[in-house]
């Protein structure tokens, strides 16, 4: 019965994120109402808020790391590795973990300094739902570049 | 429940290593990010948003990286910054969370050289 319901689960979030993925690139859907939490803020109002309405280019130099399907979306590790050198004058200057339908959009701001030698970070978040997790990366000279991957949740993790 | 929360752990990895090398520093903190949305089940209330919102991770007193972290991050957190090691030292990790509770943690650099 438990494996019965969760392939019927799975069918039914599988068939949503097909149906969503086109929404996202349009950009039309509207969020739903759910209640807001202390933080809630937009992803494009926390993107703006980090970049100051600067320009940001997907790039190849930053890999980002996420399960495709995540069963459980209180627990979803992301690993982001940036390719670039981490010299006095050239470095990674902050990881920025967003994502774009949780309440808050926003889950790290991380600020980096020449002496961590790799431009790295890896933690955990909560997704409530089937959505977009990117990594906007600000380098040294003021130039902001990201990477964004999908990640289907089966079970919301944000309660 | 406090002795619990202070529960932290701050691992090196890999175990050996040398002056130069760049090296994971893995923070593990028990916290029980709460958003502010889940509600209790048994009295039916709502759990007040309690996570930390702060993290520095210095050596020797000099801070390398530092974080802002929201409530989107998972219970029992994992962090994981990478550290060129510049030679004996202490890491040391504190963190605050939005209650203002304020924790660190410390670890010596021992490279083997």
């Amino acid at each position: 019965m438990k494996r019965r319901n969760f392939l019927k689960n799975l069918c039914a979030v599988s068939a949503l994120a097909t149906v969503a993925t086109p929404s996202i690139v349009m950009g039309k859907d509207e969020p739903k109402q759910k209640p807001k939490g202390v933080n809630a803020m937009s992803y494009d109002a926390a993107l703006n808020a980090i970049t100051g309405g600067k320009p940001v280019a997907d790039s190849p130099k930053v890999s980002l790391t996420v399960p495709e399907i995540a069963e459980n979306g209180a627990v979803v590790p992301v690993k982001v590795n940036v390719d670039h050198p981490m010299e006095e004058n050239n470095y990674v200057k902050a990881i920025h973990i967003l994502t774009t339908k949780n309440g808050n959009a926003r889950a790290a701001d991380v600020m980096l300094t020449p002496m961590n030698g790799k431009g790295y970070f890896a933690t955990r978040i909560k997704l409530g739902s089937t959505q977009d997790v990117v990594a906007v990366v600000e380098l040294s000279d003021g130039t902001f570049i990201k990477a964004s991957k999908p990640v289907k949740v089966t079970i919301g993790g944000c309660g | 429940m406090p002795a619990e929360a202070r529960k932290s752990m701050i691992k090196i990895k890999p175990k050996k290593y040398k002056t130069g090398d760049i090296v994971k520093v893995d923070f593990i903190v028990i916290h029980p990010m709460d958003t502010g949305l889940k509600k209790d089940k048994k009295t039916g209330e709502v759990i007040p948003a309690k996570y930390i919102d702060s993290i520095t991770f210095k050596l020797d007193g000099k801070p390398f990286t530092t974080m802002k972290v929201w409530e989107t991050v998972s219970t029992n957190p994992y962090f994981s910054v990478n550290l060129k090691v510049p030679g004996k030292g202490k890491i040391t990790v504190e963190y605050t969370d939005n209650t203002g509770e304020k924790n660190s943690k410390s670890k010596k650099l021992k490279p083997k050289d």
